[in-house]
């Protein structure tokens, strides 16, 4: 194949926040640089829980606050235990939240992604949508563009930025995926309920465009996952996160896990009359820090999704925030190794350099255990039903009984229940270890 | 060739008949791919250029570039609202259409359209028309001559042979536009699009109200517990046994045309 | 907490209808009808969120590709490599979500 002239200097797959972000960050540093987007407009084939943390924002768009298209900020989060017939919550509330700089807001992907692909077009990329990547161009090893599937459909350039989402098939094709094994990956699947605004408002106890975020551990039935349920305007969103092996065993259908946790006596007043105005299923890369691809390699980084880059891990389940650093990372890295002119491996090198020194890479190192332990037998059915049987029992008024005592009553649950005492110190021990 | 932007999924409240419509879900109907396509083909057979018209606000504009992208030559567009009525959009491209040797259209709208764009500018331009048309023959020794073929009743099909000038509805279905290249799309990005305005037009008949269908309430009385359940629901729906018994008139169409509207009004369809 | 008797608060077609898929002229779901004939768990199924997978009677595999979210569960909890390929829809075609 003869040296062809470079369309671009830079092709960025997926308009996606990963990909908006890097193609966003080549635009300003004067690169040209086309973004592919394979839907009809960015997000449209986006799904996620619900919330977005904008503070990984604050650097490349000051006052993003005022713009991003928020549906609530959220400012009260509740987390949630749930056992068929018992539920514990342990609900925050603050006003901080609900002000400038804000923490997070719910936001539908649809707005969200057109929007930042929107900055990114404004900065002068150019947004290509419509148009699926259908493969690497490749040199030998090396990566030189991508091919699409529009006629004549090749686009060279000397870096590609993959943020070609959680089935990346570009990065297996560049052999970076060794083991794309289904327990990394959990499904998740949302309804989306249209209720008018003050009842959304009622409900969940807010005011004007505060929003609350519930996160539930235990209402997946026999599946392991967790479940959600997230204020919009004049919507919510709820759904579950299932493990994917587990959900093939159990033969369960993923809508029939939604309508078990609608029908939960704790959910099912807070979604009641909820008229569906769309369904989603998505998949999550959940396999943490362990099963990370690699996300670099001759001409080629990976970002976002793409990269496994999503920490669901109980307390925290953020992705969009991760997509964004690790977009920006690639794109300063693409940038320095363009002005080397050297875009091989080694001089793609600052990309991974960066993930290790930001957040991205030292919460996904810090939270390597958690998937195993959120999703392990023990965490989904064992200790939700005996930490709601000891809070039971300190509550139920049983006189002319006297009051056992928070430890008695612990004690007499934690055989009743049949939580071994050496698990729990061992899962205490990785909880502290790794949410500590 | 003519494309319209229009919401393929707009929706629809239930209770006030507000339908509200998304960019995001707007472009071109399969109709109007379908001429596309075939305006693409006839410049390829017999030579000459292709202009892509659509009338409509600015972000119409996206059906346009999606036009170029494919293969159009020229894009304009007509500066109407998207409510324009169908007289006004006609009157609109014809003036920017006069001239042209075939003029291409989808055969109707998506947003419940009647297909009667095509009709008034074939009456505008004094052009031969074939409306709603399945597949058309293209003669590349005979440039501007149409054989088109259409539906009838009964499963029958139509042949029309058009000559130039004439404007070509055609169907959705069978026809699929081609892919633009990617060349095509980076051009379309940054390639001029004309604006025009629409001429000024007085309406030739007042608006029509436009809203959902709402049957007027009639207050009726609680049926008498004697009765059967079916015979009180008989009651409750309207469909007294003493209604009127049909009957057959035979008239001159005038005289019968009065006569329908007459009771049409009776039974308070029309005001 | 589950119910089978339980009759499902949504109807599976309107669950489907609440999405817009803009469906592409060509498949971009293939199956491999004699891997799926020796397949025991047929795992896809039931996992596959939108139902696009139908066990036939001679234990073949009948699938729609039309009203697929493009997930990716179908190949990944799949036991018999390639039996299922899977690849993204023509661009601009395939699922449209809006309230995601």
């Amino acid at each position: 194949m003869p040296e062809t002239f470079q369309d671009f200097d830079a092709v960025v797959v997926g308009a996606g926040p990963a990909g908006s972000t890097a193609a966003l960050v080549l635009a300003r540093a004067g690169r040209r640089v086309a973004l592919l987007e394979r839907g009809p407009y960015p997000g449209s084939k986006n799904m996620y829980g619900g919330v977005v943390y904008g503070r990984v924002l604050d650097g490349l768009l000051p006052a993003w606050w005022d713009e991003v298209p928020a549906q609530r900020w959220v400012t009260r989060r509740s987390t949630m235990v749930l056992t068929p017939t018992q539920a514990l919550s342990v609900d925050f509330r603050t006003q901080a939240w609900g002000s400038p700089p804000y923490n997070g807001c719910t936001t539908l992907r649809p707005d969200f992604d057109r929007w930042l692909a929107g900055k990114a077009e404004e900065a002068g990329a150019v947004l290509i949508t419509s148009t699926t990547a259908t493969g690497l161009l490749r040199q030998g090893t090396r990566t030189v563009g991508v091919r699409t599937d529009r006629p004549q459909g090749d686009l060279r350039a000397p870096v590609v930025v993959a943020c070609d989402g959680v089935n990346s098939f570009l990065a297996k094709e560049a052999g970076l995926y060794h083991h794309p094994e289904p327990e990394h990956f959990t499904l998740g699947v949302k309804e989306v309920l249209g209720l008018p605004r003050h009842e959304v408002e009622k409900r969940f106890a807010l005011q004007g465009d505060e929003g609350m975020d519930i996160e539930i551990l235990g209402g997946t039935g026999p599946v392991p996952g967790g479940g959600f349920l997230y204020t919009n305007l004049d919507s919510i969103a709820v759904g579950v996160v299932l493990h994917l092996p587990a959900l093939a065993a159990s033969r369960r259908r993923p809508e029939d896990l939604i309508a078990d946790l609608k029908a939960h006596p704790a959910i099912a007043p807070l979604v009641a009359g909820g008229d569906l105005k769309e369904f989603s299923a998505h998949l999550i890369p959940e396999g943490g820090y362990e099963a990370m691809p690699g996300v670099v390699a001759d001409g080629l980084l990976v970002a976002g999704d793409a990269a496994g880059l999503c920490l669901a891990a109980g307390l925290w389940l953020e992705g969009v925030n991760f997509a964004i650093a690790s977009g920006q990372a690639a794109a300063e890295a693409a940038i320095e190794a363009l002005r080397s002119g050297d875009s091989s491996a080694a001089g793609l090198a600052g990309y991974r350099r960066r993930l290790e020194a930001s957040f991205v890479l030292q919460d996904h190192k810090k939270l390597r255990r958690a998937p195993g332990l959120v999703l392990s037998e023990r965490v989904q059915h064992q200790y939700p039903k005996a930490l709601c049987d000891v809070v039971e029992a300190l509550f139920t008024v049983d006189n002319p009984a006297p009051k056992r005592g928070a430890l008695r009553a612990a004690r007499a649950v934690g055989k009743n229940d049949g939580v071994r005492l050496r698990d729990l110190a061992r899962d205490l021990y990785t909880m502290a270890r790794t949410f500590g | 060739m003519c494309q319209k932007w229009v919401d393929h999924r707009p929706e629809v409240d239930p209770l006030t008949g507000a339908v509200t419509t998304d960019p995001r879900t707007s472009a071109a109907s399969a109709a109007d791919h379908a001429a596309l396509e075939w305006g693409l083909r006839m410049v390829e057979g017999w030579g000459g250029e292709l202009l892509v018209a659509t009338a409509g606000p600015a972000a119409a504009e996206v059906v346009l570039r999606e036009a170029l992208a494919a293969g159009a030559h020229h894009a304009v567009r007509i500066d109407l609202e998207a409510t324009a009525t169908s007289e006004e959009v006609a009157a609109g491209l014809a003036e920017r259409l006069a001239g042209a040797d075939v003029v291409l259209c989808g055969d109707w709208s998506l947003d419940r359209g009647s297909g009667s764009v095509p009709a008034f500018l074939a009456a505008q331009l004094a052009a031969a028309s074939g409306l709603g048309c399945t597949v058309l023959a293209l003669d590349p020794d005979r440039p501007g001559e149409v054989r088109a073929e259409r539906r009838l009743d009964g499963g029958r099909r139509e042949r029309l042979v058009l000559e130039s000038p004439a404007v070509v509805s055609v169907e959705g279905g069978g026809t699929r536009l081609r892919r633009a290249s990617l060349a095509g799309v980076l051009q379309a990005r940054e390639a001029a699009v004309e604006v025009a305005s629409a001429p000024p037009l007085t309406p030739s008949r007042p608006p029509l109200r436009i809203g959902p269908y709402r049957p007027r309430p009639r207050s009726r009385p609680a049926p008498s517990a004697e009765l059967t359940a079916r015979e009180r629901i008989l009651v409750l729906t309207g469909t007294p046994a003493d209604r009127p018994p049909p009957q057959l008139l035979v008239l001159e169409p005038a005289a019968a045309a009065d006569r329908i509207l007459d009771q049409l009004r009776t039974w308070g369809y029309l005001l | 907490m589950s119910d089978p008797e339980r009759i499902p608060d949504i109807d599976f077609e309107d669950r489907m209808a609440s999405v817009e898929f803009r469906v592409a002229a060509t498949a971009h779901i293939t199956v491999d009808g004699d891997a799926c004939r020796g397949c025991t768990t047929k795992a896809c199924v039931t996992a596959c969120p939108a139902r696009l997978f139908v066990p036939t009677s001679d234990g073949g595999i009948l699938f729609n590709y039309e009203q697929c979210f493009e997930c990716g569960t179908c190949y990944l909890v799949c036991n018999r490599a390639g039996a299922i390929t899977w690849a993204y829809p023509e661009g601009g075609h395939g699922v449209a979500f809006r309230r995601s």
